[in-house]
């Protein structure tokens, strides 16, 4: 009992001393995850869409292929990156294996789905009568389009953050395309694998209390904006 | 001046026909009032002269020029067409903001529009909701803020679907004032649907019936669904909305091979009514119950419950020979030539 208190003591202290080496893995956290969601979001929120306000075909199979790769786990797209990144593959010569650009990648590959997933389903939860009212008030397909889009927006934004959330506290990629590099590729959670492996508690629980935070403050932001978006 | 001339419209969803009307002119500066039952086509009626749906056949003229259903065509012609929803909905953001999303649309510079949101709002009553969110406005508000989100582009058509059908009688006389006020001030043609015949009367120039999507050429009242079936001594009787039996008068026994499921019109001037007293021997008499007697112009109208609500149009001397009176049991009698089976 004395170790866990101890353990968390230690913890706080170094999190409140604002540890050097803590802060660092935190930036390299935020950083690769911020870049990974905004660069999700971007190809994601559209894709999204189209597939909700449009009349494709396959609009079904596309959702249903959406869905399954929800559920890839990050060791799988850790290791299909590698194929393409190391030495031996199509991208070698980039020179992309163990930097924050291979995480990014990977990062990028694993939420694109979740955010175009959530956001067919948010364009697709907006009233048509929106659809019909911008029209008859004289839109084009253009505005109607921005219409349905700004009526979705809490909902796009639910998605944007829960892809944040999902990235910020992966592991898989990080630790197969970022390498663990301290103060290079060292993300939160590869820094609390690293520590575990070697049996040193304080900066791993110190992290694991800073990943807690950032989860409740998105998980807040998630709650109002869903909140938003139901009233 | 003809404003529409639909031709042969037809529409089909599904290969299910809901529109089929052969001709249908609107003239300008009317109101139109479309009645109708439920799934009669009402809505699809006003979808297509809004110019957001194209017909599956037919031809529209409007302004005496033949629509072109292509897109941009059509998008031009709804800068001059608004419609209403029954059920309107706002957009996210103030009432303000609502009302000069058309105006924007149309590149209206931010003076003029204030100005038109400003008026627009004291015309339908909401000025002080300006800078209310559209979304926390009550039913009654709601449907006048879009009425006023439709008047501010000041078209020249404007259909209102059911606009008062979802809200308290006091937003109802509000927004009929409304309607009587914009086609008078500014010669906009109005279409509007409803079931009642009361608001049709009191607003419209004109009503249109609308009875399984043809337009009908008998008053939307007195229209029930019926089953036929043949009774004793060869006749014919009628089951009204599968509530009340009714015997049909003789002529339609012409009718026995249509005996199933349909609708049925009683023209309400073609229907007696008899105080008990005075019943007749050998007639076939319905008895009901007086609910409502009121003046109409130069006839009385009185509705008599007999398991449905019937209305009967009594000329002033017969009123003053029958007096019926509200709760009091009376007779009805059909003409041989009040029933048309639809």
């Amino acid at each position: 009992m004395s170790f866990f208190v101890e353990s968390f003591f230690s913890a706080f202290k170094l999190v409140g001393a604002l540890d050097p080496e803590l802060l660092l893995i935190v930036r390299v956290s935020l950083t690769v995850s911020c870049i990974a969601t905004v660069s999700a979001a971007t190809v994601g929120i559209p894709l999204g869409f189209i597939i909700a306000y449009g009349n494709l075909p396959g609009k079904r199979a596309v959702i249903t292929i959406l869905n399954t790769l929800l559920a890839l786990p990050t060791v799988v797209i850790g290791l299909f990156v590698y194929t393409f990144i190391s030495r031996r593959g199509v991208f070698g010569a980039l020179d992309l294996l163990y930097t924050q650009q291979a995480m990014v990648i990977g990062q990028f590959i694993l939420i694109v789905p979740l955010v175009t997933a959530l956001t067919v389903a948010a364009v697709s939860r907006v009233d048509e009568r929106y659809r019909k009212t911008a029209k008859t008030l004289g839109a084009n397909t253009w505005q109607t389009a921005l219409i349905v889009l700004r009526e979705g927006r809490f909902g796009i934004g639910a998605a944007v953050i829960s892809a944040f959330g999902r990235v910020i506290s992966e592991i898989g990629i990080s630790m197969m395309l970022g390498g663990n590099i301290k103060g290079f590729t060292r993300t939160m959670t590869t820094a609390m694998a690293l520590e575990y492996d070697k049996g040193s508690f304080t900066l791993a629980v110190a992290l694991g209390l800073v990943l807690i935070a950032i989860s409740l403050g998105m998980n807040i932001l998630f709650n109002l904006v869903q909140g938003k978006s139901t009233r | 001046m003809m404003l529409y001339a639909l031709t042969h419209i037809t529409q089909r969803y599904h290969q299910r026909t809901v529109l089929d009307i052969d001709h249908l002119a609107i003239e300008t500066g009317s109101i139109y009032a479309l009645l109708g039952p439920n799934g009669a086509g009402k809505t699809t009626l006003l979808n297509i002269l809004s110019f957001l749906e194209a017909p599956t056949s037919g031809t529209i003229a409007f302004r005496g020029q033949v629509v072109d259903h292509s897109h941009a065509a059509m998008q031009q012609l709804r800068r001059q067409v608004v419609l209403v929803d029954q059920h309107p909905i706002m957009f996210s953001t103030s009432v303000c903001s609502n009302i000069e999303f058309g105006l924007k649309i149309r590149k209206i510079d931010k003076a003029r529009r204030q100005h038109i949101v400003d008026e627009t709002l004291e015309t339908v009553g909401l000025r002080s909701f300006k800078h209310v969110a559209a979304h926390a406005l009550s039913g009654g508000e709601t449907q006048r803020l879009a009425l006023a989100r439709a008047l501010a582009l000041e078209p020249d058509v404007l259909l209102c679907d059911e606009p008062t059908a979802s809200v308290d009688v006091e937003n109802q006389a509000v927004i009929q004032v409304l309607l009587q006020q914009i086609n008078e001030q500014r010669g906009t043609t109005i279409i509007f649907t409803t079931h009642d015949r009361l608001q049709a009367a009191a607003l419209a120039h004109q009503t249109l019936v609308l009875e399984s999507g043809r337009l009908a050429t008998t008053t939307y009242e007195n229209s029930y669904t019926c089953t036929l079936h043949a009774a004793e001594h060869g006749t014919m009787r009628c089951r009204l909305h599968g509530i009340v039996e009714i015997p049909l008068p003789l002529r339609l026994q012409d009718y026995r091979q249509s005996a199933g499921s349909g609708r049925i019109y009683i023209d309400p001037e073609k229907i007696r009514l008899f105080r008990a007293e005075l019943q007749q021997p050998n007639t076939q008499q319905i008895a009901g119950t007086i609910v409502l007697v009121m003046s109409e112009g130069e006839k009385i109208r009185v509705v008599v419950n007999i398991g449905v609500l019937m209305v009967v149009l009594m000329d002033r001397s017969s009123y003053q020979q029958e007096r019926p009176a509200i709760g009091e049991t009376m007779h009805l009698q059909l003409a041989t030539d009040a029933v048309t089976l639809m």
